[in-house]
């Protein structure tokens, strides 16, 4: 049976605009989704920033109520079994917001076992327990306005895992962390993987639903628009090479440029600090890379680099042709 | 089962008690509202009325304490709630398994019980710095009204608290929430000064009747089945707040997860 159940999920925000004439516009954040999640699953939702992510959590964490459609934790639908499904699930919101900056850890984790009806005795046990999970111990009795970034995300962590859910929901976890920040909680997921939790992942970090996740749902403009696990989806681009190459300062219309040669199936820019990496997508491979030099004429050029197509490319070509 | 519901409910309230005095004696503007603005208006109070002569000493006392009362429930019920919102911790009371009211009776518990010290701060401020008689004429009765109105501020509260969930707006008419409850309550003076056609209104809210019997008590003022009477009606008010405000929390509650307003931005 299937933990999770979300079929035909949509969401609707309405928003007044103007003042005298106040219109209301609508704007479509989840749109007609549906996926199941397996027990003991690592189900990552990717997507970029604006595609639904959060607000299909929310949706599932019962804080926001769907437009349509229907989603059931447990075989309990999140709407009218809401009480019913709070007990067994954990979840976290990527960021620093949603502990009480003024208190120390402990008295946070103190604070939320008892809302999560924790026995006091178990909860005198698994404070201690998860503090340390989360490497925390030595600074759970420091008021929380003194924690770094990464220490409030773990502290979120350890919040969630107090009642022992079976299921979890990480809104971009590691979003913000610094690399070892980043990479402890990764670990901690891992952990927690390893313990048969469920575990819904957002995330917008390619390389990280790469490694956690056992199936991912990518999501665009609130649709879904691939579900498969990792190497499935890296082999919608299994056909092509990805030639990377440095560059500082490639004006928009190379980019547009290079979009049109018929050798060229997708371009994307990333910045990376002074310099972008210009990364084509080419079923010719190597053989492209005096085409391309001839068409960066004049712009100063770094590295050039050709390599297996990663999720990230699968993502791209994703995103890029949906949109 | 049901003892059990009840040792979890009732550490839940706890829990929100502890929360809420350890934030409020870290945050200044609690504070004031706690232990300078009742001594300002108790000054004022003695000003105004010493012309009049006789116990006026501990009605300033008792009403002054009041004010102290409702603003700090108004303030932090509403607050509270408001600054949940902005640092994100509302969502996670929303879609915890311990109904939100119970976080919210806990929070008022803590605000009612932190503003009695604004009576004492106004007795030991009359007492001492103004030397004036403080003569309680029915300390029983008045330790009685006391508990009593102390509830049915409580539960007065938890109408207000569902409002500040599902509408992040409300705090605009906070400020305006304030006076009014004071002048038809009759807290600094007896609401027969108002016009006629606001009586009903004084009726209707339970602090008035807590000040009622607290003024009552204190002057001696009342006899024992007008003592009855208020006490009657606080409980009476307190039972209507408790059944309108577990209606108001699932109604509002809903709108705000159909609205998406349990978080700030």
């Amino acid at each position: 049976m299937n933990i999770i159940e979300v079929d035909h999920l949509k969401r609707i925000f309405k928003a007044n605009i103007g003042i005298i004439r106040r219109k209301t516009k609508e704007v479509i954040a989840v749109d007609d989704i549906s996926f199941e999640i397996n027990p003991g699953e690592l189900f990552g939702l990717l997507g970029p920033n604006g595609a639904g992510k959060t607000t299909t959590v929310k949706m599932l964490t019962t804080l926001l109520i769907p437009t349509s459609g229907t989603a059931r934790i447990f075989d309990k639908d999140i709407v009218k079994d809401a009480d019913d499904i709070r007990s067994q699930i954990g979840f976290i919101f990527g960021g620093e917001r949603g502990l009480y900056w003024r208190l120390s850890g402990i008295d946070n984790l103190r604070y939320f076992a008892t809302l999560y009806h924790v026995e006091p005795e178990v909860s005198k046990k698994r404070i201690p327990y998860l503090l340390e999970l989360v490497g925390l111990s030595d600074r759970g009795k420091e008021k929380v306005e003194g924690y770094s970034r990464g220490m409030k995300q773990r502290l979120h962590i350890a919040r969630t895992l107090l009642h022992d859910p079976e299921v979890l929901f990480l809104d971009e976890p590691t979003i913000g962390l610094d690399p070892v920040g980043a990479r402890e909680t990764r670990q901690v997921i891992r952990d927690l993987q390893e313990e048969k939790k469920t575990i819904l992942l957002t995330t917008h970090y390619m390389f990280e639903a790469d490694a956690l996740c056992n199936r991912i749902a990518v999501i665009n403009h609130g649709k879904i628009i691939a579900l498969d696990t990792p190497e499935a989806l890296k082999g919608h681009v299994q056909d092509l090479s990805v030639i990377e190459v440095e560059v500082y300062g490639v004006p928009p219309d190379t980019v547009e440029r290079l979009k049109s040669f018929p050798f060229v199936d997708l371009v994307s820019v990333e910045d990376r600090d002074q310099k972008q990496a210009l990364r084509v997508h080419s079923a010719r491979g190597s053989e492209i890379i005096p085409d391309l030099l001839s068409a960066l004429d004049g712009i100063r050029v770094g590295r050039v680099s050709v390599h297996e197509p990663t999720l990230e490319d699968a993502y791209v070509r994703l995103v890029g042709a949906a949109t | 089962m049901i003892w059990r519901r009840f040792k979890e409910n009732a550490r839940v309230v706890l829990a929100a008690f502890e929360l809420t005095v350890k934030q409020s004696f870290t945050d200044s503007f609690v504070l004031f509202g706690i232990l300078v603005q009742p001594l300002i208006i108790a000054i004022l109070g003695i000003w105004m009325l010493k012309e009049r002569g006789g116990d006026y000493g501990i009605f300033v006392v008792v009403g002054s304490g009041m004010t102290g009362l409702w603003t700090n429930l108004v303030f932090m019920s509403g607050n509270s709630i408001t600054e949940e919102r902005w640092t994100g911790t509302l969502e996670f009371l929303v879609a915890q398994p311990t109904p939100i009211q119970w976080v919210i009776f806990g929070k008022n518990l803590a605000s009612v019980l932190q503003s009695l010290l604004s009576m004492l701060g106004s007795y030991v401020l009359a007492a001492l710095i103004f030397n004036l008689s403080l003569e309680m004429a029915h300390p029983f009765y008045f330790a009685i009204s006391l508990i009593l109105g102390v509830i049915s501020f409580i539960c007065f509260g938890l109408v207000i608290a569902p409002v500040f969930v599902m509408n992040p707006s409300v705090q605009r008419w906070q400020n305006s929430m304030e006076y009014p409850i004071y002048i038809l309550c009759g807290f600094l003076f007896p609401i027969a000064l108002l016009p006629g056609w606001t009586t009903p209104l004084s009726y209707l809210l339970s602090p008035y009747w807590a000040a009622h019997a607290l003024h009552g008590a204190s002057s001696g003022t009342l006899t024992f089945s007008e003592f009855a009477l208020s006490w009657f009606m606080m409980l009476l008010f307190s039972a209507i707040y408790l059944v309108i405000s577990q209606k108001l929390f699932r109604v509002m509650l809903r709108k705000a997860r159909i609205d998406a307003t349990l978080i700030g931005q």
